[in-house]
């Protein structure tokens, strides 16, 4: 792995406007690691990768890209954000990847299809290519998102809540494709999600969104923490 | 089918209203496409609202002396600058407020409707003269459309369809997912700014032309139509604007031939069409 940080948050506050939700952030990510951002419902992890992707700039304090060059940042946003009007096939969501390189007035190119189709097999959906977007199911969905985000060919990927709402089964096979194309295309991964169980075994750095404050740790302390939140209050 | 080859023929008396249909025919069912997809079709009916209101205004401007351009006369320019400024503050107005999510979208339009439409009649009681000629041109006059009118459609009309098709991967990615544009780097709102800019343009102009009924119709029937029977983007842009250019020739000959007024004709008949598209969906469905 590389010891190169390639996102470090330096006493960054958050929020959108004069309403911050979060502040004191710091924590840095090495190229190609695996990082899980937990943390319970509305405590602010959707604003905290907008904020790395600038989508909504920081309050308070700055956030550093390595190599002074912002990284190419693949995205996967939740799937209830996705408006099921749009006629798209499972493979046009997949090209909008390709979008950020592509001029106006040229044709999609043959390059571009290609990488497309190689993102569609790298997913498992390459059969399913020509099905209506807002048909498939959620698993299915969220493959096709994710081979979206890797179209952009990203050094860094982010997944927000790519599991929830899925069932047992689809889940396990989301968090096996992850595992697969963190390993696979040396990616540096961060994942929200707001559920301990959900959280591999094998993720050594855990950034825990706890009562407002940012804590880094594993996934046992994680766990320690969550614990200590579950003993009743004997007053 | 003497009537159709009259139609078709250069030195057709109504030409220019029959070329006029098709060109709104072609393009409104482009920029309607986004009314649809942003789910924002109420705001298709409040726009051109606002447009007449804008019309009006700029009439009863216009017969109390004012003018916006002293060198150019002509009160039809008067007229579609008034309905150009109307519309795109209002665009504006309502995007912004939209962006901030102050307060619900449809009490918005909803007001904006009313009140578009109440000064719209009281600008036109307003006008001590020519208040015939005023709502004359508010219900649109598709019959009497001059060369230079035509001409201007066809240069504004094409120059925005060829826009749409050119960065339409932009359009497209900005309405449907803002986090994924910014995250590769578009500038959401810039394009945002130009697809309103564009709506705002179709809508006055189409207006002026064609009246607010015409253009309400082709901008939002033919991509409702069309999204229920296409699959993928490409065919949905390019069956929505089919059936605008189908109807609009349709309609066109079913009212010379009838003797039936345009408007309303063009719109009844995509009525009938996305109607007939329903029914045949759903014996398609039945089948299966």
């Amino acid at each position: 792995m590389n010891t190169e940080n390639c996102i470090t948050l330096k006493g960054v506050a958050i929020g959108y406007g004069r309403n911050t939700i979060l502040s004191d952030i710091n924590f840095s990510l090495k190229s190609g690691e695996f990082v899980v951002l937990f943390g319970p419902n509305g405590c602010g992890k959707t604003t905290l990768f907008k904020t790395i992707l600038r989508i909504i700039p920081p309050i308070q304090g700055s956030i550093l890209y390595g190599n002074e060059n912002v990284p190419r940042f693949g995205y996967v946003p939740q799937r209830k954000h996705l408006d099921e009007i749009y006629p798209f096939t499972a493979e046009e969501v997949v090209l909008m990847g390709t979008f950020g390189q592509r001029k106006p007035f040229c044709p999609t190119s043959k390059i571009d299809r290609l990488l497309v189709e190689q993102c569609l097999k790298d997913v498992g959906m390459l059969e399913l290519r020509k099905n209506f977007f807002s048909e498939l199911s959620g698993g299915q969905k969220q493959r096709i998102l994710i081979a979206r985000a890797l179209a952009t060919r990203p050094n860094v990927l982010l997944l927000d809540e790519p599991i929830t709402g899925l069932d047992i089964l689809a889940q396990k096979k989301i968090i096996e494709l992850i595992s697969v194309l963190h390993r696979k295309h040396q990616l540096t991964i961060m994942m929200i999600t707001h559920e301990v169980h959900y959280i591999p075994s094998w993720v050594k750095k855990i950034i825990h969104i706890h009562h407002y404050k940012v804590v880094l740790g594993s996934l046992e302390e994680i766990i320690a923490l969550s614990r200590i939140d579950e003993v009743p209050n004997q007053e | 089918m003497e009537q159709l080859l009259e139609i078709l023929s250069p030195h057709f008396l109504l030409r220019n209203a029959f070329y006029a249909g098709l060109i709104v025919g072609f393009v409104c069912p482009q920029v309607g496409i986004f009314f649809v997809l942003r789910r924002m079709i109420l705001m298709g009916i409040a726009l051109p609202q606002v447009s007449n209101a804008g019309v009006a205004f700029a009439f009863l401007l216009h017969t109390l002396g004012w003018h916006f351009f002293r060198h150019i006369e002509s009160e039809k320019v008067m007229a579609l600058t008034g309905s150009v400024f109307f519309t795109l503050i209002t665009i504006f107005v309502l995007a912004i407020l939209e962006r901030r999510r102050k307060g619900f979208t449809e009490n918005r339009i909803g007001f904006t409707y009313a009140i578009a439409g109440a000064a719209a009649i009281l600008f036109v009681s307003w006008n001590p003269y020519g208040k015939s000629e005023v709502l004359s041109m508010l219900t649109g006059e598709i019959i009497s459309i001059p060369d230079i009118y035509l001409w201007s459609m066809f240069a504004i009309y094409g120059s925005i369809f060829i826009v749409l098709i050119g960065f339409h991967r932009n359009f497209i990615l900005v309405s449907y997912d803002i986090d994924m544009a910014t995250t590769i780097g578009k500038k959401v709102v810039l394009w945002d700014i130009m697809l309103y800019l564009i709506i705002g343009i179709i809508i006055s102009f189409g207006v002026m032309t064609v009246g607010p009924l015409v253009i309400f119709g082709f901008l939002l029937i033919p991509p409702v139509a069309a999204r229920m029977i296409t699959r993928g983007i490409p065919l949905f842009c390019i069956v929505s604007s089919t059936v605008g250019i189908v109807a609009s020739f349709v309609g066109f000959y079913i009212s010379y031939r009838f003797d039936l007024p345009t408007g309303p004709t063009d719109v009844a008949l995509l009525c009938v069409i996305l109607v007939l598209l329903y029914l045949g969906k759903m014996l398609f469905r039945f089948k299966r």
